[in-house]
């Protein structure tokens, strides 16, 4: 193999002391090297701690560098310059950038880092990337809503440039120049005149002792060399070794691990059980009932697993044992209004179902809780470290200080992850027992106990002039919707990025299935019954799609996503017969898509061949990074189009595993073209920008191909 | 008392014989690379070699394992030197959160190992039980492909 390979991997290993190193400096949470366990014996490979990925090696990017062999890392002779709670330098240069924000596959541990690297002219070879604890110097540390970067662009980039102030400051006392005849670039800063030099970590010791200015000069885009770069994530060596640590990897010396044994059907409770059996398989410790069931705890999760099957539990019927999706879909009928009148020369109707989703991340829920006399701690791969904290410490009656939430990466999230249920449980069940606990959701508990997308019914009206303009758009939906935000939050969420009047209400029908946050939200049904919508007034009008929807485009900047979509895919160009081509749009956090699909329709088989996806989300700070969340958003809208639900039967979801809930294999995987849209825009977001708009360009090439309208998701054979 | 092979290590597990290799190797033995996905075999996340071929190890009772040559994902790269899936995963960029990429991982080396240079409809069959839920599959089709040309290339 070649040699650097070999320098890469060892580089791996050297970052771990690299980065306890630096915690040992003090600027980073020293909670999380006290809680470093102690290696247990037998294991031959690197040792699972709680410390959130810490062998993240340091980042790459192709074509990959070699990296200079690892030297002995000599100990920072003082304290780090950390200016902000973003940046730590040592003196040995080594720069620590913590990331506040929880990565769960969206890649903002390598985004948001490249943001402050650039303003401060880091090497990023030599970038340490860690993650925060909950701590509210980072501000909101919740992901989601796609607005990590919309929130950060402009706070990183100050912070990297004011700490490059500092150090400009400070090398021009030490070398008695002009800062402004200084220059920075890979962490080193040169006096070209006298052909002076000093690297940042010579600086450190002066430069901590400066102000942190208020403000300072930010580049010039022309300027940028990390921003815009296709940059490969941080973490990936530390994944494609199995070393990133997530929730479910954390291990405590005296940790026990606990599962819970959850009611047959919504609303139903324990009325009695009887332990006895349960702790009779070895390994279990202990059995105590919780909020949502009763808990297993065990040296294992294997004993755990058979302790909750031998576990004997009388559960009280709850009232929903008789609920089934039919009910279901009965009362969203029943509660759905009708679309106001209109008096137009054609009039067109239709109505839209949509189901239930899981969002089944990879990783099942879990979390490690620590519940001690006045204090709790936390390792946890949550998509809300603030919200975690706040659980906890409303539980145990702790204030928030007292509670530590270390975040891990996440196994995907989707939304999921922003809830604190697991969160709870685990707390509860360490309380009870006395002993750190790590709560494991098996992959049943995660698809029948989980909160999901709410389902959804719409029923449309619309009209078209005697030339085919669209005249009206009344649209109403039932739905239970998401907590106490049910049909408000549908309706508001519904608008149209195009000239249309769109007279939208909805109505909230409550069902006793939990609903939560799902990739998009709302317009993630809304995204696919109005551009759905919208082609069946085109074909009604016999015009083609893609013109009524740039003719129709509020924004330039989506009409210049449609055009360019269109135009990669080769929008009106021929295809074999039962092959379609359909198009969609959507607008949303600041940023814009447009998606063209090609499937071939065999029978009763949907194939997808190609998604083309044009989007245009501001500056483009990691284009790698970009891409693949327009890769994942297809992924989500193939697998949601043509697989996915989870239906209800006696009170229960149906659906255990990815064996029944349908999801895409590596073989129904489109080949996906992503184009973006050069912008100097501020960057908007782009983690659900694209899933609403896949789902409705896959109905709509299902219709060019087949003549078929899809109006229930997903698709069933008999509708083709 | 039951003695596994591991990564070339022989190791010793106090764990009762139908307890599956994943739960043995995560939580005893604390080689937490290989995950836990579903436990009921559909997802591919546990995936490991035993004797080369690749397996579930959340269906694989340790009684099955006794006598056998494990590889996990922490001993996939050898001497220090990274597997070329490994490397090609790193440049191609495959991972989103990260999670299934062991046992993509897993599942890839042992189709290379068979197959220099697996065809599409190759990597299709023996990456099939293999989800990510993140939809990654695009770069995985690269990254095993790159990996093949760069093995030829040293060859
Ligand atoms: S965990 Fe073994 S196949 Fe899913
Ligand atoms: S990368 Fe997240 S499940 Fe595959």
């Amino acid at each position: 193999m070649k040699p650097i390979s070999r320098r890469r991997f060892l580089k791996l290993g050297a970052g771990t002391s690299l980065v306890l190193g630096v915690y040992l400096t003090g600027c980073a949470n020293e909670s999380l090297l006290q809680a470093i366990p102690t290696p247990p014996p037998p294991a031959p490979a690197p040792i699972p701690s709680p410390v959130p990925s810490p062998a993240a090696a340091a980042p790459t990017a192709p074509p990959m560098p070699a990296p200079s062999a690892p030297a002995p890392t000599p100990a920072p002779t003082g304290p780090a310059f950390a200016p902000s709670a973003w940046l730590a330098i040592d003196t040995n240069g080594v720069a620590t950038i913590t990331v506040g924000k929880p990565d769960m596959g969206q890649g903002v541990r390598t985004a948001l880092a490249m943001l402050l690297a650039e303003e401060l002219e880091l090497d990023w070879q030599n970038v340490r990337v860690e993650q925060a604890p909950a701590d509210r110097r980072f501000g909101n540390q919740m992901v989601a809503g796609s607005a990590s970067m919309r929130q950060l662009y402009g706070p990183l980039r100050q912070a990297g440039a004011s700490a490059l102030a500092m150090l400009l400051a400070a090398a021009a006392q030490q070398l008695q120049v002009d800062a402004a005849s200084l220059k920075a670039e890979k962490g080193i800063i040169s006096h070209a005149a006298s052909g002076r030099s000093l690297r940042y970590g010579e600086l450190v010791p002066v430069a901590r002792t400066l102000p942190v200015p208020a403000s300072a000069p930010l580049k010039a885009a022309e300027h940028f060399r990390l921003i815009g770069k296709p940059t490969p994530r941080v973490d990936n060596a530390a994944v494609a070794t199995g070393q990133a640590i997530y929730g479910m990897d954390v291990r405590l010396p005296t940790m026990r691990y606990a599962v819970v044994a959850r009611p047959p059907s919504f609303g139903s409770q324990v009325a009695s059980f009887n332990a006895d059996s349960a702790k009779a398989v070895p390994g279990v410790t202990d059995v105590v009932q919780i909020g949502s069931g009763v808990a297993v705890v065990a040296s294992n999760t294997w004993a755990a697993f058979k302790g909750r099957e031998a576990l004997q539990i009388t559960w009280q019927a709850g009232p929903y044992g008789q609920l089934d999706s039919a009910a279901i879909a009965e009362s969203l009928r029943a509660g759905v209004s009708e679309p106001a009148a209109a008096s137009a020369a054609q009039l067109v109707e239709a109505s839209y179902d949509l189901p239930y989703l899981a969002h089944a991340p990879m990783e099942p829920m879990n979390c490690v809780a620590d519940v001690r006399a006045d204090s709790c701690e936390l390792w946890v791969g949550t998509q809300s470290p603030g919200g975690a904290q706040a659980a906890a410490a409303r539980m145990l009656g702790l204030p928030a200080e007292r509670v530590t939430v270390n975040v891990t990466l996440l196994g995907g999230g989707f939304g999921r992850r922003a809830d604190t249920d697991f969160v709870e449980e685990a707390v509860a069940i360490s309380q009870a027992v006395g002993a750190p606990v790590k709560l494991v959701w098996s992959r049943a508990d995660d698809m029948q106990h989980g909160s999901f997308r709410p389902i959804s019914h719409h029923r449309l009206r619309g009209g078209l002039d005697g030339q085919g303009n669209v005249v009206a758009w009344s649209h109403r939906i039932a739905t239970p919707g998401i907590g106490g935000m049910g049909g408000q939050m549908a309706a508001s969420n519904a608008r149209l990025p195009y000239s249309i009047r769109a007279d939208v209400d909805a109505a909230t029908v409550p069902q006793p299935v939990p609903t939560w946050f799902w990739r998009a939200v709302f317009s993630s049904q809304n995204g696919f019954v109005n551009e759905s919508f919208l082609d069946e007034l085109a074909a009604a009008a016999n015009r083609d799609p893609f013109t009524v929807r740039r003719d129709l485009a509020q924004s330039p900047r989506l009409r210049t996503v449609l055009e360019l979509a269109a135009e990669k895919a080769g929008w009106g160009a021929a295809l074999p017969a039962g092959q379609g081509r359909g198009i969609a749009a959507h607008v949303e956090y600041g940023s814009f898509a447009a998606v063209v699909a090609e499937v071939r329709v065999d029978g009763g088989a949907v194939r997808v061949q190609r998604v083309v996806v044009a989007v245009d989300c501001g500056v483009a700070v990691n284009p790698l990074s970009i891409a693949a969340q327009v890769e994942g958003c297809v992924a989500d809208g193939v697998s949601t189009t043509l697989k996915s639900a989870i239906t209800i039967a006696g009170g229960q979801v149906q659906q255990t595993s990815f064996a029944d809930y349908g999801w895409l294999r590596i073989g129904e995987m489109p080949v996906v073209e992503t184009h973006l849209v050069p912008s100097s825009e501020e960057p908007g977001g782009i983690g659900e920008l694209v899933y609403p708009a896949v789902p409705p360009a896959l109905a709509n090439a299902i219709f060019a191909a087949s003549d078929r309208r899809v109006r229930r998701l997903p698709v069933r054979a008999e509708d083709l | 008392m039951l003695q596994l092979t591991i990564n070339g290590a022989s190791q010793t597990v106090d764990a009762p014989p139908d307890m599956p290799l994943l739960w043995a190797l995560r939580d005893i033995l604390g080689l937490t690379g290989t995950k836990y996905g579903c436990g009921v075999g559909v997802c591919g996340a546990c995936t490991l070699h035993l004797d080369g071929v690749a397996v579930r190890s959340c269906q694989l009772p340790l009684s099955a394992a006794v006598g056998k040559t494990i590889t996990t994902i922490e001993g996939l790269a050898t001497n220090g030197e990274l597997h070329p899936l490994q490397q090609a995963w790193i440049e191609a960029d495959v991972p989103q959160c990260g999670y299934c990429q062991v046992g993509q991982l897993m599942s890839a080396a042992a189709l290379l190992a068979k197959t220099a240079r697996p065809s599409d409809a190759e990597i299709d069959a023996a990456m099939n039980d293999n989800i990510c839920r993140c939809g990654t599959y695009q770069r995985i089709r690269v990254a095993i492909k790159q990996a093949a040309d760069a093995t030829e290339a040293r060859r």
